[in-house]
């Protein structure tokens, strides 16, 4: 809602066009020869034997693993591939012709059916790198390893050939889980890839590449680099709502009209759609969509309809021909554009399928018009090829294709991870836990100078600290809050890392929902920190690809609740790419999540816990301006996923523990080591976010009345987490309560509480209290206490299960049968 | 002025005594010399006298209580008069005790018994604990309960301190023994190195105040501890309840403690009596005639042998620890004397120093104190013999097992003369009169030969008896 965007009411309610026109969408309408082709300077003969020799690899290395998967071995050397195979035979065209017109600087992304892909673009590369960069690559990967083996399939001395070697063995020796793969095996057939060829993450989530891709094009454009971005999805992918989401972030309207200078105009993202009438089962066309062609989804994105054509994607020239037209457009900055390119998969979704939902002349028909044989006939025709010459590159693939099958299936060339005896290593692998100031070599593009900012001038005339000199409580105008630590490092951040972008909804001139941004438009140009549409999906998707190519990002999601929205993003993307690409990608996406109250059942809620469940994700919960400030320069430093929640109860609190309040200059507090922020000795309180306000109520009222003195601890993270200092405190009270504001049951209280049990359980003098959210719907604000743990149920606690407090009356239930009932009753 | 009354102190090792009786209970008349109050220690019962006149203002314990030694324990005065102020455990109670007798304040607010150079120190600990608590304590259930649940850190607490969790009466959510149950009960008790190991084994009591210094319970304090019972069921036609006196409790904790704590076997041995029997003979007619004070049984001809005996086996003369030997320079002989009230083992220390008359007349006056309760408790403790005599003869048993006392290392038990035919030589064979010994020894401290050879020198020392009178 940019204040220059001026909606006019009389050309909004009397526009001057009655009708809204759509452009046509072109189908199918190449229809050039091969001879023309040729002479008209397009191709030489050598580059369409290359397209020839280029498809035939994929088919034979697509029909090597359908042998393996279905007859348990390949030209009669055995081998039990038990992991996945989702084979693309009968799109070969559609590959190569997709890969043809792409630099190594161009970046594809993939689905799980995207072998042919990778070995197009990787081929493609070969052929165009320089032989001494091509071996220097091949060199430094994984210190030589790869290669060392693949030599072993050549013998020659031409570069190229043995770059096709390494290609072939590294995604065979990754799709066989080998360490020698170019994932080291964690990525396996649907995630396998090779940025160095630029070939970017393929994704075993239908359509996960919609939204990524997009960041990818967005990493590019913010940072001047070079190339486009391909999303290849599949034609089911379209029904997918982060593929939308993520076409709707590529075509929003800012980077026309908002944008500035150089940063003006669209996205490099091409969305390529690998047509091949089947989503699993499912029939697109016909059954399962009602778009008649994936082609018309552009329409629905943008006045240009995306440029979007419907190609011939059984014709590599066909393929060829509409990505160089569509690479102009989006080098003109014209972005995003769709490609709707026809195929057809011959397999079956899996080697498993038995293709029960279409019949055996409907595969047959697509045979007859084999990608493959039918531009070797064009060849022939054109006099390019012999039958011969192109059998004789059928031979060779083939026994490549062979030599390189019994490398990648040789346990002692190509070894296994040993993840029993080395018991720690893929847990070392899950977190890069790298410290990094800048991700960037380029001067950050900013506004004005830091100092002269609005904000930071308000924030100078603020108290540190809660209490000024004379020990008077400082007004709440005049205090240094949460909002304001946040705010410090992120305006810090934005003047150290040039890569550093932020968005999110109401992200600019609102300054986030909750304001923390406020003073930040002012000082950062449009294109490093924005408003974004109300699409969680893209918004975390876009900053995984973001991340993925180098630079640093905070996506911001308005409410903890709207997590959902973006499951697979922060569930199965995020947390697990560091990991899965054999650590060879980076993550420094910090997600900033405001956890509501107030508002009732779907803004209210504390989703820590579901974060801490995902392997991969670093997780922090600040409760003070001081922590807040040092756990976000620890954040944005670092080079791991993480999902740093806030609590919007808590924003407008000052410092109150830390002596000498927030420091002005730069401090990063470490991931998790957890604070003593009340010392005592009788019990433990152990608190999360907010709750730690009502602890330290509950510990005043303890002292007060009953003379027993609480320790209170903030967990300040919970994923890395130091249990050390919370040993050491039960080890001095014995007795210990986890408080946070999540739901109780399956909440990280419990995951808390069972760990304490085990590390402190001779300490102990009670079993550890968990005191979470009750398991209902969070009530509007007026009913609260009833929901959220209250400083009385501190109390209750230790009543009930601790040490009985001398005429205590108890304000909630919390004995064993009351437990069990509820159970029972599940809730 | 209202006159407080105080548990006396008994002896060296006593810090508490069990009340057992008040014979003048709040409003009665007293004149001095009436008896107040009775008590006893684990050893012997005592009564205590009024030293001045007057009513009764206050009682503090009730029978059945255990009452540190120096307690206020009793008040008299005139009616009306205040007393609360000698309330033990009372502030002002404190202050009175503090100004009239400084070394009792420990005792008197701790309200443990301990010795009054640790006492001061550990009791205020004790105070500070109970005020800290005391806001947030219910009042603690007053008895342990057999198999209350315990919290993981009072049962390491309990081990550390080498308390048995059993006996701890549990303040927490439902019964729950938590760890300042075992603080509370730690701060009360001072064991040494080997009491807390063979605490933290189990199984084990240590009484409220031991026998070490300062108080501290040792290893040999420990008892075997079985629960109290207080509701059995099913009393009628069949037969009656009827409660330990808390003598009787006393000493089945100490034979049952005696036997689960060492290896105890029995060596019998007779001894020709002829020798001794013309001794008697001829101590009685030195009494009749006026020549000797004493009248010399039998029982102390065998003493005085068996004190010879002991001087060649120091061994046998000792204490066993465990793990290691307290050997005796001197002997100290105890004497097993069957009393009203039960078994007693009064001490005779440096027995060896004694003639026969001597001895005959110590081993008279500890066996007299035993009988009339004014025995030195000091000299009933088990510690204060070296060795111990118990004699049965006189009812006519010829053998038997008796059971030591520990932590000696092994008790004589006499039997009664019996005729026993006798090789003379020469192919004579003759009726001799032989006294049975039977030598009940630990033999963790002591062998099967060397046992067996001290008992035959008592019987050598037995048939070669030279005494002179």
């Amino acid at each position: 809602m940019p204040k220059s965007l001026y909606i006019d009411p009389n050309a909004t309610l009397r526009p001057q066009e009655h009708e809204l026109k759509l452009p046509t969408i072109p189908v199918m309408q190449y229809n050039k020869t091969v001879k023309q082709e040729i002479k008209d300077g397009n191709f030489t003969p050598e580059d369409l034997l290359r397209i020839y020799r280029d498809m035939s690899y994929i088919r034979e290395f697509e029909t090597m693993l359908n042998l393996v998967k279905t007859t348990g071995g390949y030209n009669g050397v055995a081998y039990n591939n038990p992991g996945p195979a989702h084979l693309s035979a009968g799109q070969e065209a559609a590959a190569v012709g997709m890969a043809y017109c792409l630099d190594t600087d161009d970046f594809i992304f993939g689905s799980h059916r995207s072998h042919g892909e990778i070995l197009a673009k990787g081929l493609r590369s070969i052929q165009i790198l320089p032989d001494a960069e091509l071996e220097k690559v091949m060199k430094e990967f994984w210190g030589g390893a790869t290669l060392e083996v693949a030599k072993k399939a050549y013998d020659g001395k031409d570069t190229k050939e043995l770059g096709i070697r390494f290609l072939l063995y590294g995604a065979m020796a990754e799709i066989f889980a080998r360490v020698t793969g170019f994932n080291k095996g964690l990525g396996g057939s649907m995630h396998t890839f090779f940025t160095p060829f630029g070939i970017y993450p393929n994704n075993a989530i239908v359509g996960g590449s919609g939204s990524i891709a997009v960041g990818a094009a967005l990493y590019k454009k913010v940072n001047r680099k070079k190339g486009i971005v391909v999303a290849n999805l599949g034609d089911g992918a379209m029904a997918r709502g982060p593929v939308l989401e993520g076409m709707t972030f590529a075509s929003m309207d800012q980077f026309e009209t908002l944008w500035e200078g150089d940063m003006k105009g669209g996205l490099p993202v091409l969305f390529n759609v690998m047509d091949n009438q089947y989503a699993m089962g499912g029939q697109t066309k016909g059954e399962t969509m009602g778009y008649t062609f994936p082609a018309r989804l552009g329409a629905g994105f943008k006045d240009d309809a995306m440029a979007a054509e419907r190609v011939d994607g059984y014709n590599p020239l066909a393929v060829i021909d509409a990505f160089r037209r569509k690479k102009a457009y989006l080098e003109d900055k014209k972005g995003p554009a769709l490609l709707d390119v026809v195929t057809y998969r011959y397999s079956g979704h899996s080697p498993s399928d038995q293709s029960s939902y279409r019949t055996k002349e409907e595969i047959a028909a697509w045979e007859a018009e084999d990608c493959i044989v039918a531009f070797g006939k064009k060849l022939i025709d054109a006099g390019v090829a012999t039958q011969e010459a192109l059998d004789a590159i059928r031979k060779d693939v083939n026994d490549n294709i062979f030599a390189c099958y019994k490398l990648a299936i040789d346990d002692s060339l190509s070894p296994r991870m040993d993840l029993v005896k080395d018991s720690e290593l893929l847990g070392d692998m899950m977190f890069s836990n790298q410290s990094i100031d800048s991700l960037s070599d380029a001067k950050p593009d900013v506004l004005m100078p830091l100092e002269e900012n609005p904000r930071v001038k308000q924030i100078a005339g603020k108290s540190r600290f809660y209490i000024d000199a004379q020990g008077n409580k400082v007004s709440k105008m005049k205090m240094y809050n949460i909002k304001d630590g946040l705010f410090e490092a992120i305006a810090d951040r934005f003047y150290k890392d040039a890569s550093l972008v932020a968005y999110g909804e109401e992200n600019r001139e609102w300054g986030g929902a909750f304001a923390v941004y406020r003073g930040l438009t002012e000082a950062i140009p449009y294109h490093r920190l924005f408003n974004s549409p109300i699409a969680e999906a893209a918004i975390i998707g876009t900053a995984i690809g973001y991340a993925m190519c180098g630079g640093r990002v905070i996506p911001e999601i308005m409410y903890c609740d709207f997590l959902g929205c973006c499951g697979d993003e922060i569930f199965n993307q995020l947390p697990k790419w560091q990991a899965m690409s054999g650590n060879i990608l980076k993550m420094p996406v910090v997600v900033r999540v405001s956890v509501g109250s107030k508002y009732g059942a779907q803004h209210s809620q504390d989703w820590t816990s579901l974060c801490t469940h995902i392997p991969g994700l670093k997780v922090a919960f600040p409760a003070t301006p001081y922590d807040a400030k040092g756990l976000m320069n620890a954040a944005l430093q670092g080079t791991d996923p993480v999902v740093f929640f806030e609590s919007q109860r808590i924003y407008d609190k000052g410092e109150e523990f830390h002596e000498g309040g927030v420091p002005e200059g730069y401090y990063e507090i470490p991931f998790g080591e957890p604070d003593i922020k009340r010392e005592g000795k009788d019990v433990t309180f152990l608190t999360i976010g907010a709750t730690l306000y009502r602890a330290i109520e509950a510990a005043d009222m303890l002292k007060e009345k009953y003379g027993l003195e609480a320790e209170v601890i903030d967990a300040r993270s919970l994923v890395p987490f130091n249990y050390e200092k919370v040993i050491a405190s039960v080890k001095k009270t014995g007795r210990i309560i986890i408080a946070g504001d999540a739901c109780a049951r399956g909440s990280y209280l419990n995951d808390l509480a069972a760990n304490i049990a085990d590390l402190c359980f001779d300490d102990l003098d009670a079993a550890p209290v968990v005191l979470g959210s009750r398991n209902w719907i969070t009530p509007c604000h007026e009913l609260e206490e009833a929901f959220f743990p209250q400083p009385s149920w501190f109390l209750d606690a230790i009543n009930e299960k601790m040490i009985p407090l001398k005429d205590y009356v108890p304000v909630s239930n919390m004995t064993c049968a009351q437990k069990v009932l509820r159970s029972k009753k599940g809730v | 002025m209202a006159e407080v009354v105080i548990m006396p102190k008994q002896g060296q090792s006593v810090e508490s005594c069990i009340m057992t009786e008040f014979k003048k209970n709040v409003g009665d008349q007293v004149a001095v010399g009436d008896i107040l109050f009775s008590y006893e220690t684990d050893k012997a019962s005592f009564d205590e006298e009024a030293k001045v006149e007057g009513t009764v203002l206050a009682v503090f314990f009730k029978a059945g209580d255990e009452v540190p030694v120096l307690t206020n324990v009793m008040v008299i005065g005139k009616p009306g008069e205040s007393f609360e102020q000698f309330a033990p455990g009372c502030a002002a109670a404190a202050e009175v005790s503090a100004s009239e007798t400084p070394a009792t304040l420990g005792m008197v607010r701790g309200g443990t018994g301990s010795e009054a150079d640790g006492g001061v120190e550990r009791s205020e600990t004790v105070s500070e604990a109970g005020a800290s608590a005391a806001a947030a304590v219910e009042g603690a259930s007053a008895a342990p309960v057999a198999g209350a649940p315990a919290s993981p850190r009072a049962r390491r607490i309990a081990a550390e301190k080498g308390l048995s969790i059993d006996q701890i009466a549990g303040s927490g959510p439902y019964g729950r023994i938590i760890a300042r149950d075992v603080e509370a009960a730690a701060a009360g008790l001072h064991l040494t190195g080997l009491a807390k190991a063979m605490m933290a084994e189990g199984g084990k009591a240590a009484p409220a105040a031991g026998s070490g210094l300062g108080g501290a319970v040792k290893g040999s304090d420990l008892k075997v501890w079985q629960p109290n019972h207080s509701d059995i069921p099913g009393e009628g036609e069949e037969f009656r309840v009827e409660k330990l006196s808390n003598m009787r409790k006393l000493i089945a904790k100490s034979m049952y403690n005696s036997l689960q704590n060492s290896a105890q076997l029995t060596h019998m041995l007779g001894a020709d009596a002829r020798r001794i029997q013309a001794l008697r003979k001829k101590a009685k007619k030195a009494l009749e005639e006026g020549r000797i004070d004493a009248n010399i049984t039998i029982n102390d001809f065998v003493c005085f042998a068996v004190i010879k005996a002991l001087q060649k086996f120091p061994n046998v003369n000792s204490h066993c620890l465990g793990d290691a030997m307290r050997l005796f320079n001197t002997v100290n002989l105890g004497l097993a004397v069957d009393t009203e009230r039960g078994l007693m083992v009064p001490a005779v220390k440096g027995a060896e120093n004694l003639n026969i008359i001597g001895l005959s007349k110590m081993l008279k006056k500890v066996a007299d104190d035993c009988k009339k309760g004014s025995i030195n408790p000091d000299l009933l403790s088990s510690e204060a013999a070296s060795f111990t005599v118990s004699n049965l003869g006189g009812y006519g048993v010829e053998w038997f097992t008796p059971i030591i006392n520990v932590p000696q290392s092994a008790i004589l038990g006499v039997g009664t003369i019996v005729p026993r035919p006798k090789d003379l030589g020469g192919g004579v064979y003759a009726f001799v009169p032989y006294l049975g010994l039977s030598l009940t020894y630990d033999h963790r401290a002591i062998d099967g030969g060397e046992a067996t050879r001290f008992l035959k020198q008592v019987a050598v020392e037995i048939e070669n008896l030279e005494v002179e009178f």
